[in-house]
């Protein structure tokens, strides 16, 4: 693990993320704000190996019954809390890194360290450098 | 607390060129066509694109009265149902870049594809479904000459399935009579969902001036038809249901032609369903082939098992690929199907399911990778040696 400055606090508003992808061929990671905290992803989808930080940022629609005449209104919660691949649309919960459509699958995340106005993430290295 | 590195320090190598995708395919080896991908969809920024390649009667039409396509209104994926990775940034949000250029970066030499077989626009292929056979013929005429000049001029790794709309037999025959000239012309692409299914005689004529041509036929999901519901039993509800009509779709297609006869009449034709999933195909041919046995006096003409036929002239698209449970299944799957004749690989871009030929499927025995990945698809289109050395030299 290497301890790096990924970018500056005001660079990422709310809603806002940060790609960083050193060179080609590296999964590289993306940094969200979400609602006033950071989080890091790795950019790589643990389903087909989409570049999921690319990917919408949205909430999802919740329901508690099919739609009839009584029942099951359809509701949209935890927006901007997920993202979706821009391959094949899998969900994910941003700060945790849960794929919500496969309970076995996660992808790999990073804590931030917000240390005055920079934003600094323990990485793993093979994440950015060839071997 | 350890002094942390700047960015600037762990950077290796050239930089500024960061992908929009994820790793790529790096394994090419030495020679010769390596990858074809059967499903690569070309498509216009806006309807107007196609005025100059129209006679004035219809470009008022189209000024007048939009495309007209029937449409039965699913939802479709966010982004207008393309990869939101491929989002152009200079562009408006949720828009894209529609450009030959685009497809090149961020998929032929992105992938390192040989081949890329056009499939146009999945709307247009509701040409299927116009009352006006005219208005549908001169549609897909425009969009067949606004892609020789936009896309097929420019790049010998792209080719062509020229677009001809079934329901007036007569006219699609002209098209590919008119189109079939040329090389860059090497399958002809009609829509899954007609009136009526690709056995009938009406559609005959068709089948004769492709099989003239050496030019097989590409049927790609799905053709929306007032007309034609997508189940016997109406319109599905949702999205995610009408997708599942797929299969049933191309199994009745492939059950019509094989049984009445089609390939006894053009033994050189060749048919590929596009988009439809793959496991339909072996139960159709185990379920064909066992009625056949029983049933065979009804269809005298069938001189060989249904099976025979499906795997010496049809061909199923690999994309979407099922994604079983466990990945022995893949293979038992592949083995069914008997992949190395039968299956042609599909990425299906730009759009958000889309397969990439790394992931798509385990590792493969180096035969039938070649078969799924190469040399099926260049058996099936009409793909002439020349084409070959000038993309592989």
């Amino acid at each position: 693990m290497r301890r790096i400055v990924v970018g500056k606090v005001a660079e990422i508003p709310v809603g806002g993320r940060k790609i960083i992808v050193p060179f080609r061929g590296r999964a590289g990671i993306g940094i969200f704000n979400v609602n006033g905290s950071f989080y890091a992803l790795r950019n790589i989808c643990p389903h087909k190996r989409g570049p999921l930080c690319t990917g919408e940022v949205a909430g999802r629609s919740t329901t508690s019954a099919p739609p009839s005449l009584t029942d099951g209104f359809v509701d949209y919660e935890r927006e901007g809390e997920i993202i979706r691949c821009p391959w094949h649309a899998w969900q994910f919960d941003i700060a945790t890194g849960q794929c919500l459509v496969d309970p076995d699958v996660r992808v790999k995340t990073y804590p931030i360290i917000v240390d005055g106005d920079d934003l600094i993430v323990d990485v793993d290295v093979s994440d950015f450098i060839a071997e | 607390m350890q002094a942390p590195d700047k960015l600037d320090q762990i950077y290796i190598g050239k930089k500024g060129s960061a992908p929009i995708s994820a790793p790529g395919w790096t394994a090419k080896p030495a020679d010769g066509v390596k990858l074809v991908d059967c499903d690569v969809h070309q498509i216009f920024r806006e309807p107007e694109d196609l005025l100059p390649y129209l006679p004035k009667f219809y470009q008022e039409h189209l000024l007048d009265q939009g495309l007209h396509l029937p449409d039965p209104g699913y939802a479709n994926m966010p982004y207008r149902r393309y990869r939101s990775d491929l989002k152009d940034p200079e562009l408006k949000a949720r828009e894209f870049n529609y450009s030959l250029e685009f497809t090149q970066k961020e998929l032929l030499d992105r992938w390192n594809i040989d081949f890329a077989l056009l499939t146009g626009p999945p709307p247009l292929y509701a040409c299927a479904g116009l009352p006006d056979p005219d208005w549908a013929a001169a549609l897909c005429t425009a969009f067949n000459d606004w892609t020789i000049e936009h896309w097929l001029e420019v790049d010998p790794r792209v080719v062509n399935a020229i677009l001809v709309a079934p329901n007036d037999p007569a006219l699609a025959v002209k098209e590919i009579h008119r189109l079939a000239p040329r090389v860059d012309t090497v399958a002809v692409l009609m829509p899954m969902l007609t009136p009526q299914l690709y056995g009938k005689r009406i559609y005959h004529p068709i089948w004769e001036a492709c099989a003239e041509h050496d030019l097989p036929v590409v049927s790609h999901i799905v053709g929306d038809s007032p007309g034609s519901t997508p189940t016997p039993a109406g319109f599905p509800s949702y999205y995610t249901e009408y997708r599942m009509i797929r299969p049933s779709l191309a199994s009745a297609q492939a059950a019509s032609l094989i049984a009445e006869g089609v390939f006894e009449l053009y033994p050189n034709l060749k048919f590929a369903f596009i988009e439809a999933q793959q496991m339909w195909a072996a139960p159709l041919m185990w379920h064909m082939d066992a009625d056949w046995k029983a049933l065979g006096d009804q269809t005298p003409w069938l001189k060989r098992l249904p099976s025979e036929y499906f795997r010496e002239h049809i061909r199923v698209g690999s994309q979407p690929m099922h994604e079983p449970p466990q990945t022995e299944q893949v293979y038992q799957m592949l083995e069914m199907l008997h992949a190395d004749e039968t299956l042609v690989f599909c990425t299906d871009f730009p759009h958000w399911d889309w397969n990439d030929p790394v992931t798509v499927l385990p590792k493969l025995d180096e035969y039938t990778h070649r078969r799924i990945f190469a040399e099926n698809a260049l058996d099936l289109l009409r793909i002439t040696d020349d084409m070959i050395e000038a993309v592989v030299a």
